[in-house]
C-alpha cells in the first residue's frame, strides 16, 4: 500500500507555567511514498513535538495530518490505538528498550500488545533481528548491548508490524560514528516503496541522505545584511511571541512595551524599553523563538540589525548582555 | 503482558526479595497472631470437653462462664444425680488465677484450681505419672513445667504431684492444677462445701433450685467471651499487620512503578493500555504477597512456640492467609495506579 504523508498548517501549542508556548506554528509539508524525511533543527524546535503528533500520541492544536487515507489528528480511541499499533514504528531516542527484557523480549513486547500468538511473535523477532544485524543477540538485555545494538533493536522493534511510517527520533544521538553510520544505512534501506520514515535530526549531516528535509527552525544567513529601519504606529507589534527572527531592535525614538501572552489570553507587560536601549537579542543568538512580544507605545523608530551587525555597531550593549 | 511481569520480577528480583522477606515476617506474626485467638478458643473448650459432661449444672449468675467463681451449695451434685436423664454427675470447683509455689523455689506461679471427684466426670487423664490415689496430691498441667514428684504448696499446704496432663490451660495459657475436689475446697472457701459447676453425664429433666442446665457449647462460648477484650486487641493489632504488609509492598511497587516510569510510557506508546500496565503491577504484587505468605507459613512453625499462651493455627487460618495475601496485594497495588494511568506515551520521546 502506498501512503503519502500530508501536514498541512499544523499548530501545537501549550500552556507551561501560564505562558503561551508554541513548538510548531502553522508548519506544513508533505513526503511521498518511500521517502527518507529529515526533520532538521536545534533543541527545541518542535521536532519530537511533531514526531509525536505523526504517531498519536500527542493532538495538535490546530491543522491536520493526513497519511494515506486516515486523517491522524481525527482518529480517538480504539482506532487511535489500532493507528498507533499498525500504521506507525516508533524508534525513540534514548532506545528506550524495557531493561528487564531481552533484545528479543523488547521486539516481541508489541506483537504480543497486538494479540499475535507467542510463537509466531517470537519467529518474526528473531527474523526482525536478524535483519539488523543482531541475529545472535537476541537473548542479551539491553544493558549488555552497545548503543549501536540498542538502536538496532529499537527500529527491529518498530518493524514488527511492517508499519508504512516509521518515525525515529535523534536515532544517531547517543551513538559514535561507526555506529551512526550503521544505523543511517539502515534508515536509507528501510525507506522503500510502501513505507515513509520521519527522522528528526539536529545534525545536518544526516540531510544529506534525505529525500527530503524539512527544517523546522529557519536558517538565517551569516552574511551581514543592511540594517532595517522600522516605523511603528501606536500599538503596531514588531514581532510576537513565538515567532523566530535573526534582527535585533535597537530603539532610536519612541517606546516599546515587552510583554508575554497568557495561556487564558490575558498578557503580562514585562518591560519598556526606551530610546537608546535595544530588544529581541536572545532569539537570534541562540537560534530560539522570541520569547515575548513586543509592539509600540506611540509612534516608535527602531533598527533592526543581524546578530554580526549589532555587535558590531552596539559593541558594549552585547557585552553587557554577555557579563549579565 | 505476562512476560513484562515476570521479567520485571526476575530483574528486581532482590527489591522483591527484600519484600518478601520484610512481608513474610509480617505475615508470619499476624498468622501466629490469629493462631492466638483461635488458641483461646481452643484451649477453654478442650479442657472443658475433657471433662466429659454432656451438660451443665452451674449458677445462673455466672453466665455460662466456667471460669466464674459463682459458687453454689456441693448438696446440689446429688440433687442432679437424682434426676431423670442423668447417668452420672459429679462436683467441680473452678477457682482462676490461683497463686501456687513449688518445692525449692520462691517464685509464686498463678494457677488455675480445679477440684474434681477422683474416678468422677473431670478425673484428669494423665500423659505422665498417675492419676489421684490420695488426697493431697495434684495432677499438673504440662505448661506449668513441674514434674512429677515435685510438692505443691496451695494456700500454705503441700500437695504431691502425681501426674502431668497436656493441653488443660484457661485464661490465655494459665495451666490448670487438678486436685481432689476437697483439697480445692480447703484451699480456696476454707473448707466450706462449695462448687462452682456440676458436670453430667446426660441431661437433667429439671435443674436444683437457683439452678440452670447448660449445653458444653454453651459454657464454651461464654468462657471464650470472657477473653472478647484480649480477642479484640489481637485482632486489631493483626489488622494492623496486614496493613503493615500492605504498606511494605505498596512502598516498594511505588518505588518500582517510578523506576519505571518510562517504561510505561513506552509501553503506552507501543500499544499497552493503562488497565494492562496496572494488572501488570498488581500480579507483582500479588506474587510478592503470595511469596511472602508462603514464607509466612513456613515462619509460623518457628514463632508460634515464642508465645506464652497457647498458638492454635488452624488449617482454615493458614488456608485463609494466601487470600489475605492476595488482598493485600491488590490494595498495595492502588498506591502506584496514579503512575500508571499518569504516565503520558508522548513522554517516551523526551
Amino acid at each position: 500500500m502506498s501512503s503519502r504523508l500530508v501536514v498541512d498548517d499544523l499548530t501545537v501549542a501549550f500552556d507551561s507555567g501560564g505562558y503561551v508556548i508554541k513548538p510548531l506554528d502553522g508548519l506544513s509539508f508533505s513526503a511521498e511514498d518511500g521517502e527518507l524525511v529529515v526533520l532538521l533543527g536545534p533543541s527545541g524546535c518542535g521536532k519530537t513535538t511533531l514526531l509525536s503528533c505523526l504517531a498519536g500520541l500527542l493532538t495538535p492544536t490546530e491543522g491536520r495530518i493526513q497519511f494515506g487515507p486516515t486523517v491522524v489528528n481525527e482518529l480517538r480511541g480504539p482506532v487511535l490505538s489500532e493507528y498507533r499499533r499498525q500504521t506507525v514504528g516508533v524508534v525513540f531516542q534514548a532506545f528506550n528498550l524495557i531493561a528487564s527484557l531481552t533484545a528479543r523480549g523488547n521486539v516481541v513486547v508489541p506483537m504480543r500488545l497486538a494479540g499475535i500468538p507467542r510463537a509466531r511473535a517470537r519467529d518474526r523477532a528473531t527474523e526482525l533481528l536478524g535483519l539488523v544485524g543482531l541475529g545472535e543477540r537476541g537473548h542479551h538485555r539491553p544493558a549488555q548491548l552497545s548503543g549501536g545494538q540498542q538502536q538496532r533493536v529499537a527500529i527491529a522493534r518498530a518493524l514488527v508490524h511492517d508499519p508504512p511510517l516509521i518515525l525515529a527520533d535523534e536515532p544517531t544521538a547517543h551513538l559514535d560514528h561507526i555506529q551512526v553510520e550503521g544505523i543511517l544505512r539502515l534508515m536509507r534501506d528501510l525507506a522503500s516503496p510502501g513505507r515513509i520514515i520521519v527522522v528528526s535530526t539536529h545534525d545536518d549531516r544526516v540531510s544529506q541522505l534525505a529525500d527530503r528535509v524539512i527544517e523546522l527552525a529557519p536558517h538565517f544567513s551569516d552574511a551581514d545584511r543592511q540594517p532595517e529601519e522600522v516605523h511603528l504606529a501606536d500599538g503596531e507589534i514588531l514581532f510576537r511571541q513565538g515567532e523566530r527572527g535573526e534582527l535585533i531592535f535597537h530603539v532610536e525614538s519612541g517606546l516599546l512595551e515587552v510583554y508575554r501572552e497568557l495561556a487564558d489570553g490575558g498578557e503580562e507587560v514585562l518591560a519598556q524599553v526606551k530610546p537608546g536601549n535595544y530588544v529581541g537579542e536572545l532569539g537570534p543568538i541562540l537560534n530560539l523563538p522570541r520569547s515575548a512580544s513586543v509592539r509600540a507605545m506611540g509612534e516608535a523608530f527602531v533598527i533592526g540589525y543581524t546578530v554580526r551587525a549589532f555587535r558590531k555597531e552596539h559593541p558594549h550593549h552585547l557585552a553587557d548582555q554577555i557579563a549579565t | 503482558m505476562l512476560a513484562v511481569t515476570f521479567a520485571d520480577l526476575w530483574f528486581r528480583a532482590r527489591q522483591f526479595l527484600i519484600a518478601i522477606v520484610g512481608v513474610g515476617l509480617v505475615l508470619a506474626l499476624a498468622l501466629a497472631l490469629s493462631g492466638l485467638t483461635d488458641g483461646f478458643h481452643s484451649e477453654v473448650a478442650g479442657s472443658i470437653n475433657a471433662v466429659g459432661a454432656s451438660s451443665w449444672v452451674m449458677s445462673p449468675s455466672a453466665h455460662g462462664r466456667f471460669t466464674a467463681f459463682a459458687a453454689f451449695p456441693e448438696s446440689a451434685e446429688a440433687a442432679v444425680a437424682r434426676e431423670p436423664g442423668v447417668h452420672r454427675a459429679s462436683a467441680v470447683l473452678f477457682a482462676p488465677e490461683q497463686v501456687v509455689l513449688t518445692s525449692g523455689s520462691s517464685k509464686p506461679l498463678t494457677v488455675n484450681l480445679m477440684g474434681v471427684r477422683p474416678g468422677g466426670l473431670g478425673d484428669p487423664q494423665v500423659v505422665a505419672g498417675h492419676g489421684f490415689s490420695g488426697p493431697d496430691q495434684a495432677v499438673v498441667d504440662s505448661r506449668l513445667k513441674v514434674p512429677v514428684g515435685s510438692t505443691l504448696e496451695v494456700g500454705g499446704h503441700g500437695y504431691q504431684v502425681v501426674g502431668v496432663v497436656d493441653g488443660r490451660t484457661m485464661d490465655g495459657g494459665i495451666p490448670i492444677v487438678f486436685m481432689p475436689l476437697a483439697a480445692v475446697q480447703q484451699a480456696v472457701t476454707g473448707g466450706r462445701p462449695l462448687i462452682t459447676a456440676v458436670a453430667v453425664d446426660g441431661t437433667p429433666a429439671n435443674a436444683p433450685p437457683g439452678l440452670v442446665v447448660l449445653a458444653p457449647s454453651t459454657v464454651v462460648s461464654a468462657t471464650v467471651a470472657a477473653l472478647g477484650s484480649a480477642v479484640a486487641s489481637i485482632n486489631n493489632t493483626r489488622s494492623l499487620m496486614w496493613i503493615v504488609a500492605a504498606a511494605i509492598v505498596a512502598s516498594m511497587l511505588y518505588v518500582a512503578a517510578l523506576e519505571r516510569k518510562r517504561d510505561f510510557a513506552v509501553l503506552k506508546a507501543l500499544g499497552s493500555s493503562s488497565r494492562a500496565l496496572f494488572m501488570s503491577l498488581v500480579l507483582e504484587a500479588v506474587v510478592v504477597t503470595l511469596l511472602a505468605a508462603l514464607l509466612a507459613e513456613v515462619l509460623s512453625i518457628f514463632t508460634a512456640p515464642l508465645f506464652a499462651q497457647p498458638v492454635d493455627i488452624t488449617p482454615a487460618a493458614r488456608l485463609v492467609l494466601p487470600l489475605v495475601a492476595v488482598v493485600v496485594g491488590v490494595v498495595a497495588s492502588v498506591g502506584a495506579l496514579r503512575r500508571v494511568t499518569g504516565a503520558d506515551p508522548a513522554t517516551a520521546f523526551g
